[in-house]
């Protein structure tokens, strides 16, 4: 069932915000952000399922499928699961950066935890 | 030149600044000189560009240009478009010429770094440049979300890369949480729509949310002006905007506020007037809300600030509030003055914050109190700081009496007093934030300066372009409403001219001008009464600067980043439940 997928993102991505939210460690913070950004992937393919559909593939089919009737929309969205990956490189990179702060943070203030980096308020 | 070779050179201004940034570390083994040439011309050459295309675009002509040629067919589009209409041209046009100031500046005050690393962040404030200019031209909605992020990927590095003051990593950090849980917010919403509708050209979106606009659609609508209102900085998203411009030098703190906010703030205007349909969303009264709370608590928390660019950051929030505002009134005179704050806004703003910048350079202070008698040592410097000031106060003849004119008009005109009279508190405040900042510099001085270096060349010819921006365009104001602003804010609301043009490879969008009298007699007598009413509250804001109010007022702005996220949350769910939860009210 493909509902299950909705909750399952649903959940995550709850569980996600929950941790940024709660938790003053940076890189349980860190991995909260990562639980939220997997969801959204989750969440694109389940959008992306067609029942009884197949991969996106055109050239040489599986049995029982012809290219037209696959090209007449009896496969997966092409474009969500696009999304996604477009999404998953970025992903990386982000994560990169944001390790590499947490990094350089742990190097300064000898700590990781948020409250005790926060010399910027008011 | 004809329609079809302008419109196949428009990925030009964002293929310009990307190869600057591939080339400016590069360029930077050769000499300091070629960088500076490389990372100048780069956005001056896509300035360039888009003046090529303006006198086509602002007679009310969208350009369209399909990337790697795939046309439209049956009204349905698979790859990027570009769609060129006059409100996207003047921000993009905005973006690179005032990119190509900004570079000339950093690349002079940062002059002392080593060579990797000026040329490092040359390419990184290229690569932000370029995102900026690639969302104001692009006509398709994943493609904005790209840009987004490669905006975002920029300004995390920016924020952290000049470790001169070691809150810079404190501030990429919130930063990163912020902005990333904004993109999380537009890839989903952005992903709502195309599952319901096939279809991510704006045009297209548009027809198929004319025919039809269910929950989801304003779920996702509600989920974009969440994560656009992030990037603006409207409260209550706002918590990384203090603390990024606070730890970035002059110049990336310029870009950030005046280039970088308003990809948020146009995107914004972009989705709610050209994209969803005006029937069955209830939108307007949202930006209203956040836009007023933007205007008055980023004014409020600017006057309470001691250190200069964070009030002026503070203050940014308060413009974007200003604008939010201007769109809201939705109609031709308040879209009218939205656009020309805007433009406004990231003229003065980047003035100021280079002038911040320029203060620090010459004197290692940051503090006001540490500030005092900076008129006297400095006069060019202060004038150029009080010229943004003015403009922002709506002192004319500079550019803001005008802008501000036009949205007070909109406001009057549309019979709400409620947000007419906040909107002139939010003003008064404002006038108190900059004026305590003006008097602090002509305060007789009281200790040395912890630096005491001069200017460099580079960094007064882009002050003095700025301040005399600020000026020319506040004293043409007929010229520039009538060729400029008034196309683009007539193309904005037209959304099936739009639509339709984006579709067709080109087409027209809707034309006309908009009413102003320069010599406003409302505007005129408030103005004396702003400036009277402003002077007691300078002296009430520092009088009562240690008081228990005041503390606890600022430490709403916890610096912790969990709070931040929370008061992201906070504002999700109202911009939601007001999009999606309103219309099944009524």
């Amino acid at each position: 069932m493909i509902v299950v997928n909705y909750l399952a993102a649903v959940a995550l991505f709850c569980l996600g915000l929950y941790t940024v939210l709660t938790r003053r460690n940076l890189l349980k913070i860190v991995m909260g952000m990562s639980l939220m950004e997997a969801s959204t992937y989750l969440f694109l393919l389940s959008l992306a399922y067609r029942k009884g559909s197949t991969a996106p593939v055109l050239v040489s089919p599986p049995d029982g499928q012809s290219p037209a009737r696959l090209a007449n929309g009896n496969v997966a969205d092409p474009v969500l699961q696009n999304f996604c990956l477009t999404a998953i490189v970025i992903g990386v990179a982000v994560t990169g950066v944001f390790l590499a702060v947490v990094v350089r943070i742990a190097q300064h203030y000898r700590t990781l935890d948020a409250d005790r980096v926060r010399d910027m308020r008011g | 030149m004809s329609h079809q070779s302008l419109s196949s050179l428009l990925p030009l201004p964002v293929v310009f600044p990307l190869a600057g940034a591939a080339l400016a570390p590069l360029a930077v083994r050769l000499s300091r000189h070629a960088l500076t040439i490389v990372s100048v011309l780069a956005p001056l050459a896509s300035a360039a560009v888009l003046v090529a295309a303006a006198p086509t675009v602002y007679r009310g002509r969208v350009l369209t240009e399909y990337l790697g040629n795939w046309k439209p067919v049956n009204g349905q589009v698979l790859g990027v478009t570009f769609g060129v209409d006059a409100w996207g041209l003047t921000f993009a046009l905005v973006t690179a010429s005032i990119g190509a100031i900004l570079l000339m500046f950093m690349l002079s005050s940062h002059a002392q770094l080593g060579r990797r690393e000026l040329g490092a962040s040359a390419c990184l404030f290229l690569l932000l440049d370029a995102a900026v200019i690639g969302g104001a031209l692009t006509a398709d909605l994943f493609n904005i979300f790209v840009w987004f992020e490669v905006a975002a990927l920029a300004s995390y590095a920016l924020t952290a890369f000049f470790l001169e003051r070691p809150p810079a990593l404190e501030a990429a950090f919130k930063l990163l949480v912020l902005t990333n849980v904004a993109s999380f917010l537009i890839f989903i919403a952005t992903a709502l729509l195309y599952s319901e509708h096939g279809a991510l050209n704006l045009g297209q979106l548009h027809n198929a949310l004319v025919a039809h606009t269910g929950t989801a659609d304003l779920i996702a609508l509600g989920l974009l002006i969440a994560g656009f209102a992030t990037k603006a900085g409207l409260v209550p998203f706002h918590g990384w905007l203090p603390d990024a411009h606070t730890a970035a030098p002059g110049p990336v703190s310029a870009l950030f506020s005046g280039l970088m906010v308003n990809f948020g703030i146009a995107t914004i205007g972009r989705l709610v007037f050209t994209v969803y349909p005006r029937t069955g969303t209830h939108v307007l009264g949202l930006l209203m809300v956040l836009g007023l709370v933007s205007a008055l608590g980023g004014a409020i928390f600017a006057l309470l600030q001691d250190d200069l660019k964070r009030l002026l950051a503070y203050d940014t929030i308060s413009q974007m509030g200003v604008l939010a505002v201007g769109l809201a009134t939705a109609s031709r005179t308040g879209l009218a003055g939205t656009t020309y704050h805007l433009v406004n806004h990231a003229l003065f703003k980047s003035l100021m914050f280079l002038c911040a910048g320029a203060i620090v350079h010459a004197t290692g202070a940051t503090n006001l109190s540490d500030l005092h008698g900076l008129a006297r040592r400095m006069p060019w410097l202060v004038g150029a700081f009080t010229v943004g000031a003015a403009a922002i106060a709506g002192i004319p003849p500079l550019n803001g009496y005008v802008s501000l004119g036009l949205i007070h008009d909109a406001l009057h005109q549309s019979g709400q007093p409620v947000p007419y009279v906040l909107m002139l508190l939010a003003q008064i405040v404002t006038v108190a934030a900059l004026g305590k900042v003006v008097l602090a510099f002509l305060r007789p001085q009281r200790n040395p300066y912890a630096r005491d270096e001069r200017l460099r060349s580079g960094m007064l010819a882009a002050l003095l372009l700025l301040a005399g921006s600020c000026l020319t365009i506040g004293i043409f104001p007929e010229w520039v409403l009538d060729n400029l602003v008034a196309p683009a804010s007539m193309a904005l609301p037209d959304a099936s001219g739009y639509a339709h043009a984006v579709l067709s490879g080109g087409g027209r969008v809707a034309a006309g001008s908009v009413p102003y009298r320069y010599v406003n007699l409302r505007e005129l007598i408030l103005l004396p009464i702003t400036l009277a009413l402003a002077g007691p509250l300078i002296w009430v804001a520092r009088r009562y600067r240690d008081s228990d109010v005041v503390t606890r007022i600022r430490s709403v702005q916890t610096g912790s980043v969990n709070d931040y996220a929370g008061y992201l949350v906070i504002g999700l769910l109202v911009t939601v439940a007001s999009t999606a939860l309103t219309p099944l009210l009524r």
